[in-house]
C-alpha cells in the first residue's frame, strides 16, 4: 500500500532494465555465433570463437598481462590503503583534513591525464620499464576504491576492542593482524574484488602506457577489432563478463549485494 | 612514535600519489607554460583553431546531453527501485551493478553491434519495413551520446537510490498524514531532498563524459572527435606532446573547477548534511 | 470538530507474523487515551494502522462514524505527531507548520494568520524562519505538535513524541501536550511506554501485551484494581501468591497458599473473595514484622530505598519480596513474619492469572 507507483514509472522501469542487459545479453549472443562475422541473433551455435581467443598468441599474451598487473596494482593498493584508511579512521584528530582528499584524487583527476603524464614523465624521462609504469598507474587508479571501501568498514569497528586487547597484553603490531584485520575482512575482499576488477577494464590510463610487447587485454580487443571485426571480440568480452560473474558471485557469498548500493 | 602513528601509517600512500600522480600531472600542466613559443602560446593556439573549438564544444555538448539523459532515466528508475519489495529490489541492484562491472571495451562494443549497417537495429528497421536501406547510425554523435548514456546510467541508478534511501520513512508519512498526494509528496519532500545527491551524481556523469576516451573513439571515431580521442591521437600519432598536454590542462581544469564548484552547492542546498 | 475513533476487532499481520489479534477500542469525544506497553506489544501497530500506513487482516475502523479502513493515509485528516518529530528539514518552521494547510488549499494571509497564531499558542513565534536543524529537541516537538493541530483534524495521534526528550522536558512537555489537547478538545491516541507518562495525562489507558488490550480503565483504577496478573505485574504488584480458601467464618476468609501457609483476610478490608484467588502485594504491601502473624519467612539481602528497606524474603510459598521500616533495619538469615496490608493489595480472580 505504501508503495504504490504509476503504472508508467513501472513501464519506463522495465524499459530501462532491458536496456541495461540487453546489450550484454547481444554480446553473448554474437560470440555464440557460428559466422564469420558478427551478427546478433545468432546463426548456428558454436563454441569455436572461445577457442580462437586462446590460439591468438596476442590475447594469451595480454590476459597475462593484465592479471599480473591486476594482481600487483590491487596488492600495492592493499598495501599502502588499508594502513592509510586506518589512520584516516583512528587518528583523525592528528590528520589535516585534505589527506583524505588526497587519496582519492585519481577519481578527480582523468585517467587520461595520468596516463599521459606517467608516460611524458616517468616512463620516458626515466627510461622506467613499461611494465613498472602500468603497475603504478592501475595502483594509483584503484588506491581511491580501497582508501574508501576499507574506511566505510572502519567507521563501523569499534576500536576499543583494540584497545581491550592492548590492555590485556597483545603487542600492537600482533593487534593490527589478529583483531583489527580479521573484523574488516569482508572490506578488504570487497575493495580487493573493485580493485582487481577496475584494474583489468581499464582503457584511459593503459592506452597511454602500452606497446610493442607490452599490452593489456582490453587495448588488445580494442586492437583486434581494427583488424578482425569478428565474434572473437564478442567472446573476449564474454570472458570478461565470466570474470564479473564469478567476482559477483564471490562478492554475494561474503558481503551481500546490496553492498554495492553504497 | 604514537603521536606520529597517523602520519607514518598514511606516508606509504602519500608518497605515492604525490610522486606518482600530483608531480607528473603538474609537470604535464606546467610545461605547457614553459615552451619557446611563450607563456600561453600553446592555449592561443588551441583557442585559435576552429578545428580544436569545435572538439571542445562537441565534447561539452556530448556530455551535457549525456548527463540531462542519464539523470532524468537514473531518478526515475532508482525511485522505482528504491520502493520495490526487498526481493525485487536486490534483483534490480544486480542487475544494475553488472553492467558497472563489465569494463567500458564490453559495455561500447556491444553498440557497435546494435548500431551497425547489419546491426541489430537496422535488421528490425529493415524486417519491419520501416526503412529500405540500412541507416548509417555509427559515427554520429547520437551513437556516442546513446553508448555513455548506457555506460553511466548504472551509475546514476545507484547513486540516487542511496540519496532516495537515506530520506527517513517518517518524513514521508508525515507527508502523507498532512494530505499530500503522492505527486505532492514526490515534488515537495522528495525531490528537494534528493536535488544535492542529484547535483554530485550529475557532476560524476558530466567529468566521465567529459574526459571519455574508449567510447568515443569506438563509436565516434575520426568523425566525432572529442577531447579525450584529440589528445590521444596528439600524444601518440602526430607526437605533438604539447598539444596534447594542453589539452590534458583544460580536462584538469574544467574537471575540478566543476567538482569543486558543486560539492559547494551540494552542501550548501543540502539540509540533512548527510 | 472533534470526533469519536472507533476501533473494531482489527487484526493485522507483518507478513506472516500477526500482530494484533481481534483488537477493539472505543475513543469518546474530546478523550486521551494512551496505548501503554513494552516495545512489541502492537501499541504502534495500532497507530499506523489508524493513520492508514498498514492496512489490516481484518475489522474495521471508524472515526465519527464513517469508515476509515480503506481509505489511503492521505484523506485520513489525522493530526500525527512522531517519535522523532519527521520535521521537513528543507522547510522552514513556517512552512513546516503551514504544509498541511497548503495540502488542502489553504494559502496566503489566510495561511499565513492561522500558522502564526499557531506558532504563538507553541510559544515559537520568534522561530517562523528557521530551520529545523537549528532548533533543540524540546523546540522541534512544538513545531511537530503545532504542524499537527493547525489543521485542526478530528483525531490527534502521538507516537512516543517525548521518548527523545531529556527527564524534565518530558515531564514539562507532556503538561503542555495535556493542556493543549484539553484546550481544543480534540480526540487524541496516545502511544507510550512511560508508565508515569500514559497515567500523568490520560483520560483513560488501555495497557497492551502482545497484541491484545490486557485491561483498558482509568489510571486510578489499573493502579488499585489491576484486572489481571500481567496488568497487576505491571503496575507494580511484584508478589502473586495464588491461595485456596479453607474456611470462611462470616467477613473472615482462611485461606492458604503454597507450603502450607496460612492467612486470615476480612472481605471488609480486602474485597469480595472467591474460593480460588491469587493475593496480589506491592512490596509496600507485605509489612515485615516480628509478630506471630503472617506469613513465616527467612531474611535475604536488605536494600535501602530511602524511604523504607526492602527485603527478599524466603518463604514457604515462595520468594517474595517485602518493605520494613527505617526504625528496624533486620539482617540478612534473621527470621520475620509478612503481613498483608491491605491498602497495598488487591485480589485476582483466578481466571485472569495469565
Amino acid at each position: 500500500m505504501t508503495r504504490n507507483i504509476h503504472p508508467v514509472l513501472i513501464a519506463l522501469t522495465v524499459l530501462v532494465f532491458i536496456f541495461l542487459v540487453g546489450p550484454l545479453i547481444i554480446v553473448l549472443g554474437a560470440a555464440l555465433s557460428d559466422t564469420s562475422y558478427l551478427t546478433f541473433p545468432p546463426q548456428g551455435l558454436s563454441l569455436r570463437w572461445f577457442g580462437n581467443i586462446f590460439e591468438i598468441e596476442a590475447f594469451r599474451r595480454t590476459i597475462v598481462t593484465s592479471l599480473e598487473i591486476a594482481f600487483l596494482s590491487t596488492g600495492i593498493a592493499l598495501l599502502v590503503g588499508v594502513p592509510a584508511a586506518y589512520a584516516l579512521n583512528r587518528y583523525r584528530i592528528q590528520l589535516p583534513g585534505w589527506l583524505s582528499t588526497l587519496f582519492i584524487l585519481p577519481v578527480l583527476v582523468p585517467e587520461l591525464v595520468l596516463g599521459f603524464s606517467l608516460l611524458k614523465n616517468v616512463a620516458t624521462q626515466f627510461h622506467a620499464p613499461i611494465f613498472i609504469s602500468l603497475v603504478l598507474g592501475h595502483s594509483l587508479l584503484v588506491l581511491p576504491y580501497v582508501v574508501r571501501v576499507i574506511s566505510a568498514s572502519l567507521a563501523a569497528f569499534d576500536f576499543s576492542i583494540e584497545e581491550a586487547a592492548i590492555s590485556l597484553g597483545s603487542p600492537r603490531l600482533k593487534t593490527f593482524f589478529t583483531i583489527l584485520l580479521p573484523n574488516v575482512r569482508s572490506g578488504v575482499i570487497a575493495a580487493f574484488i573493485l580493485a582487481f576488477i577496475t584494474s583489468i577494464n581499464d582503457v584511459s590510463i593503459s592506452i597511454f602506457l602500452t606497446g610493442p610487447g607490452i599490452s593489456t587485454l582490453p587495448i588488445q580487443i580494442l586492437a583486434h577489432m581494427e583488424q578482425f571485426f569478428d565474434p572473437t571480440v564478442a567472446s573476449v568480452s564474454v570472458l570478461l563478463m565470466g570474470l564479473t560473474v564469478a567476482v559477483m558471485a564471490a562478492v554475494e557469498r561474503t558481503l551481500g549485494l546490496t553492498f554495492f548500493a553504497k | 612514535m604514537k603521536r606520529f602513528a597517523g602520519w607514518t601509517l598514511s606516508t606509504p600512500a602519500t608518497l605515492l600519489v604525490l610522486v606518482f600522480l600530483i608531480l607528473p600531472v603538474l609537470a604535464t600542466i606546467v610545461t605547457t607554460f614553459a615552451t619557446t613559443a611563450g607563456p600561453f602560446a600553446p592555449y592561443l593556439s588551441f583557442f585559435g583553431s576552429g578545428f580544436r573549438r569545435t572538439v571542445l564544444w562537441r565534447t561539452i555538448q556530448i556530455s551535457l546531453a549525456t548527463t540531462a539523459i542519464s539523470v532524468v532515466i537514473g531518478f526515475l528508475t532508482a525511485y522505482v527501485v528504491s520502493r520495490s519489495p526487498g526481493w525485487l529490489k536486490s534483483i534490480l541492484i544486480i542487475a544494475a551493478v553488472f553492467p558497472l562491472l563489465t569494463g567500458v571495451v564490453v559495455r561500447s562494443f556491444a553498440w557497435l553491434i546494435i548500431l551497425g549497417k547489419n546491426g541489430i537495429l537496422n535488421s528490425a528497421l529493415l524486417s519491419t519495413g520501416l526503412i529500405n536501406e540500412p541507416l548509417s547510425m555509427l559515427y554520429t554523435q547520437g551513437a556516442v551520446i546513446t553508448a555513455m548514456v548506457y555506460l553511466f546510467v548504472p551509475l546514476m541508478v545507484l547513486t540516487l537510490v542511496g540519496v532516495l534511501e537515506a530520506i527517513p520513512d517518517d518524513l514521508l508519512q508525515a507527508s502523507a498524514s498532512l494530505g499530500a498526494k503522492p505527486t505532492a509528496t514526490f515534488m515537495q519532500v522528495i525531490l528537494p531532498l534528493a536535488v544535492p545527491g542529484l547535483i554530485v551524481g550529475a557532476v560524476l556523469v558530466f567529468t566521465g563524459s567529459f574526459t571519455a576516451y574508449a567510447t568515443p573513439q569506438l563509436l565516434g571515431g575520426e568523425a566525432q572527435m572529442v577531447m579525450g580521442t584529440l589528445m590521444y591521437q596528439q600524444a601518440m600519432v602526430t607526437f605533438d606532446w604539447v598539444s596534447a598536454s594542453t589539452i590534458a590542462a583544460i580536462m584538469v581544469v574544467i574537471t575540478i573547477a566543476i567538482v569543486l564548484l558543486m560539492t559547494r552547492v551540494a552542501r550548501r542546498l543540502n539540509p540533512m548534511a548527510v | 470538530m472533534t470526533q469519536a475513533l472507533s476501533i473494531q476487532n482489527i487484526t493485522a499481520h507483518y507478513g506472516t507474523t500477526k500482530v494484533l489479534e481481534n483488537l477493539s477500542l472505543e475513543v469518546g469525544e474530546g478523550e486521551l487515551v494512551s496505548l501503554l506497553g513494552a516495545s512489541g506489544c502492537g501499541k504502534t501497530t495500532t497507530l499506523r494502522l489508524v493513520a492508514g500506513f498498514l492496512e489490516p487482516t481484518s475489522g474495521k475502523i471508524e472515526l465519527g462514524g464513517k469508515d476509515l479502513t480503506r481509505l489511503p493515509a492521505h484523506q485520513r485528516n489525522i493530526g500525527l505527531v512522531f517519535q522523532n518529530y519527521a520535521l521537513f528539514p528543507h522547510l522552514s518552521v513556517t512552512d513546516n507548520v503551514g504544509f498541511g494547510l497548503k495540502q488542502r488549499g489553504v494559502t496566503g494571509p489566510a495561511k499565513t494568520k492561522r500558522v502564526n497564531a499557531m506558532l504563538e499558542r507553541v510559544g515559537l513565534a520568534p522561530f517562523g524562519d528557521r530551520l529545523p536543524g537549528a532548533l533543540s529537541g524540546g523546540q522541534k516537538q512544538r513545531v511537530a505538535l503545532a504542524r499537527a493541530l493547525v489543521i485542526e483534524p478530528p483525531l490527534l495521534m502521538f507516537d512516543e513524541p517525548l521518548s527523545n526528550l531529556d527527564a524534565k522536558l518530558r515531564v514539562d512537555m507532556r503538561v503542555e501536550i495535556r493542556q493543549l489537547q484539553r484546550a481544543n478538545g480534540t480526540t487524541s491516541v496516545y502511544v507510550t511506554h512511560d508508565q508515569e507518562e500514559a497515567f500523568s495525562i490520560s483520560d483513560r489507558v488501555a495497557i497492551m501485551h502482545a497484541g491484545r488490550i490486557m485491561q483498558l480503565d482509568m489510571p486510578e483504577t489499573l493502579y488499585q484494581r489491576p484486572a489481571n496478573a500481567f496488568v497487576a505485574r505491571f503496575v507494580g504488584f511484584e508478589n502473586l501468591i495464588p491461595m485456596m480458601v479453607v474456611a470462611r467464618d462470616g467477613d473472615g476468609v482462611t485461606a492458604e497458599a503454597a507450603g502450607g501457609v496460612r492467612l486470615t483476610l476480612s472481605q471488609d478490608q480486602f474485597g469480595a473473595i472467591p474460593d480460588a484467588f491469587t493475593l496480589a502485594c506491592r512490596a509496600d504491601g507485605l509489612a515485615v514484622t516480628t509478630g506471630a502473624d503472617g506469613i513465616p519467612a527467612t531474611l535475604g539481602l536488605r536494600t535501602y530505598l530511602g524511604r523504607a528497606y526492602q527485603y527478599q524474603c524466603d518463604t514457604p510459598a515462595g520468594h517474595l519480596t517485602a518493605n520494613g521500616p527505617l526504625t528496624r533495619p533486620l539482617e540478612i538469615g534473621a527470621a520475620a513474619r509478612l503481613v498483608p496490608v491491605p491498602e497495598q493489595c488487591t485480589i485476582l480472580a483466578p481466571e485472569a492469572v495469565a
